[in-house]
């Protein structure tokens, strides 16, 4: 049994390039505790995913996402 | 060549308005650009987690072109500042909000035969 092919939320987007300073955005892609959610969940294509792993790491380091939710205020 | 960058500084929210401006103005002196340098304000927001004992930053975004070689000059000024919370500098090419590719850069990429995506850093 093949489940459905899930399409890229990016690509439908019409996103190019990910940008991280879009925090909004980037929290769609993260979990409750701010790991960074899997593309077999988001269902996000390998080329974005990349994409979307850099644009993260970027935002929590300029305090723009939380690393883990143990140290959000 | 230059090239096009992008940073994001997080200044000490206790700061003046005027004091953070000094400082851009300091900082971006050192890079010897002529072209005007773009700034987007964020302002003061919270910071998704402390940093040191700080709850809140104020963000300045800037987009400039330089010279690789003034950026470790640049870059050390900015890390002594004790004003300067953060920073982050990186390669503003090919991005999206860039600006958009030159015929002569798009002929090479299809030359390269370059599908991929760029790597930034």
């Amino acid at each position: 049994m093949r489940r459905p092919k899930k399409t890229c939320p990016i690509t439908e987007a019409g996103i190019r390039f990910v940008d991280y300073k879009d925090e909004r955005f980037l929290a769609r892609f993260i979990t409750d505790n701010g790991k960074i959610l899997p593309s077999r969940l988001s269902g996000v294509d390998a080329r974005h995913q990349r994409q979307l792993a850099k644009a993260i790491k970027k935002a929590r380091y300029l305090a723009l996402l939380p690393y883990t939710r143990a140290h959000q205020p | 060549m230059s090239r096009a960058y992008e940073a994001v500084y997080i200044f000490d929210s206790t700061l003046e308005d005027a004091a953070i401006n000094d400082k851009i103005a300091k900082h971006h002196a050192l890079l010897g650009t002529t072209q005007e340098v773009k700034l987007d304000h964020w302002g003061r927001r919270q910071l998704a987690y402390k940093i040191g004992t700080r709850e809140t930053g104020y963000y300045v975004v800037a987009r400039f072109h330089a010279e690789p070689k003034v950026l470790p000059e640049f870059e050390r000024a900015l890390k002594l500042d004790d004003g300067v919370v953060r920073y982050l500098i990186s390669v503003h090419e090919h991005e999206l909000g860039a600006p958009p590719m030159s015929e002569e850069q798009l002929a090479a990429r299809r030359e390269a035969g370059d599908d991929e995506d760029d790597d930034e850093d």
